[in-house]
């Protein structure tokens, strides 16, 4: 370890470079029983010269740490059924929140936009693991499965290939292997790509809570700006997609400024039932992605397209009326005059490419 | 609030049991509790890979993964990856192709290459770069790597052959 000095003073130069008050700068709580189990004696001596005092534990409002991003302090539990996670929310309401992937909420915790009094860990309920298909034809997954399972499976990619395209899109394989649907869609996120991609494919999502189950529809899902409509007791247990019709297909484009790793400028779902027989769409629907405070359906644009053969000028008016329904915000990303005019670009190529895997597609899963 | 609770993380096939917070990340156990550094604390937003370990064989990042939900899995750092000395082969083809300069990342991509090989064994370089999204270099500029990736998965293959 002694061979890597400037490494390891790179690493630590935020601590020793910021200044800290005696109230913050206190030793690495639990060396002292971690040495007796775990570390060798030259490491312990390593660890508390180099380490111990410089990286002190979140010790309450109002202190400047971020450049020391430690997770502020929580207990943890961990359910391992549905049953177990309904009572905790029943029991903790207001202190606890879910962990599922985590990814973004550890984020959020060492920013310390949020700083739960308990963390509620779903990594080990089983049953919130799973694709299953249903009787009628449509699929079941569990809030859990990863958005990395989500990208190979041999069944999300036959009929919901729209969903392994927006998996795809989002981090690479080492976020995707732990982040999940179900996290997701609780987030709430305006830039989460899945909302789009699931109100478009007409999902619904299943909430569970002591007090029993209910469905609600995936558009139905967003009030209001980082919200989702779950009472503190409920949670995403999981999403149900029905089966699509024959001549159905979907597309969902994103703009963001590097090819990957980054955040959603803004994003494109369509969903397009074609009519082989009239060569007109039969049903197209449409959603947005950080185009609006919520991920939205945009339905006027949905109404323009149906019926109409497949041109530019009803391309052209259904952007328009996408461009009418967004209601985008100018932040440090984009403008909003510039996001909606990548809106209306990308709901063109969106569509157009819904209905080429609309008409490629013959299998009515159903 | 429980300052500790007790841990059983099995890493490079040996059980270690410690007492850590349950606030701790599982870079922050590797590093700091089992002097474990191979796995390195960079950017810790997801972005940079230095941070990533395998866990049941999947590539993860492990400033986004907390110690108390790593135990119970079978966790792969760089360290056990070499075995008696001699080091693996995408190793060995990370070292001769040059993807190594100032080795910071290299745990990373090392690590991001075995679950990449252990899932497509015949990677084409689209599928390379895309597996390696969420690692910077900024040193070489990432061709070496890719070289060094490519050769690796050939050499592998051709042990697994002959």
């Amino acid at each position: 370890m002694e061979g890597t000095p400037h490494i390891r003073m790179a690493g630590y130069d935020n601590a020793r470079t910021t200044r800290l008050g005696p109230a913050t700068f206190c030793a690495l709580r639990g060396f002292g029983e971690a040495n007796d189990c775990g570390l060798r004696r030259r490491e312990r001596q390593y660890v508390e010269a180099n380490v111990g005092g410089l990286l002190p534990e979140y010790t309450g409002s109002g202190e400047r740490m971020s450049s020391l991003r430690r997770l502020p302090r929580f207990e943890y539990l961990a359910p391992v059924s549905i049953n177990e996670v309904c009572q905790l929310l029943a029991s903790h309401t207001s202190e606890a929140k879910l962990f599922a992937g985590g990814t973004d909420l550890i984020l959020q915790m060492r920013r310390r936009e949020t700083v739960p009094k308990y963390i509620i860990g779903l990594k080990s309920v089983a049953e919130l693991t799973f694709i299953r298909e249903a009787h009628d034809g449509g699929l079941t997954i569990g809030a859990m499965t990863t958005l990395q399972t989500l990208l190979t499976s041999p069944i999300i990619r036959r009929t919901y290939g729209l969903l392994a395209e927006v998996a795809a899109g989002i981090g690479g394989p080492e976020l995707r292997n732990v982040a999940t649907i179900g996290g997701n869609l609780a987030g709430a996120l305006p830039c989460a790509d899945f909302p789009p991609a699931l109100i478009t494919l007409g999902a619904t999502a299943k909430l569970s809570s002591s007090a029993g189950e209910r469905t609600v529809a995936v558009e139905d899902l967003f009030p209001s700006f980082g919200k989702t409509v779950a009472r503190a007791d409920e949670f995403f247990t999981e999403i149900r997609l029905p089966s699509t019709p024959a001549f159905s297909g979907g597309a969902y484009l994103k703009f963001h400024d590097r090819q990957s790793m980054d955040m959603t400028t803004v994003g494109v779902s369509a969903f397009v039932t074609w009519d082989e027989d009239s060569r007109v769409f039969r049903d197209v629907k449409i959603a947005l992605a950080s185009s609006a405070p919520v991920p939205i359906r945009v339905k006027k644009a949905e109404t323009v397209l149906r019926g109409r053969r497949f041109a530019e000028d009803a391309l052209e008016e259904a952007a328009l009326a996408v461009c009418e329904e967004a209601d985008p915000r100018t932040s440090w990303r984009a403008t909003r005059e510039f996001r909606l005019d990548l809106l209306k670009g990308l709901t063109k190529r969106a569509i157009g490419r819904a209905r080429e895997n609309a008409a490629g597609s013959t299998r009515d899963v159903s | 609030m429980k300052q500790l609770i007790p841990l059983a993380l099995r890493i490079n096939g040996v059980d270690h049991e410690l007492l850590a917070p349950p606030w701790r990340t599982l870079l922050e156990v590797l590093r700091e509790h089992l002097g474990l550094t191979g796995a390195k604390r960079s950017c810790q937003e997801g972005q940079c890979g230095t941070c990533t370990v395998l866990v049941d064989g999947k590539a993860i990042n492990s400033c986004l993964y907390l110690a108390v939900e790593a135990q119970g899995k079978d966790i792969q750092t760089i360290e056990g990856l070499a075995k008696d000395g001699a080091l693996d082969q995408i190793q060995k083809s990370f070292v001769q192709k040059g993807g190594v300069q100032c080795g910071f990342c290299t745990p990373g991509f090392v690590l991001a290459t075995k679950s990449l090989l252990n899932d497509n064994p015949s990677p084409s370089e689209d599928d390379i770069r895309e597996a390696m999204v969420g690692h910077l270099c900024r040193c070489t500029g990432y061709v070496q790597i890719i070289e060094a990736i490519q050769d690796a998965a050939s050499q592998i293959q051709r042990e697994g052959a002959g």
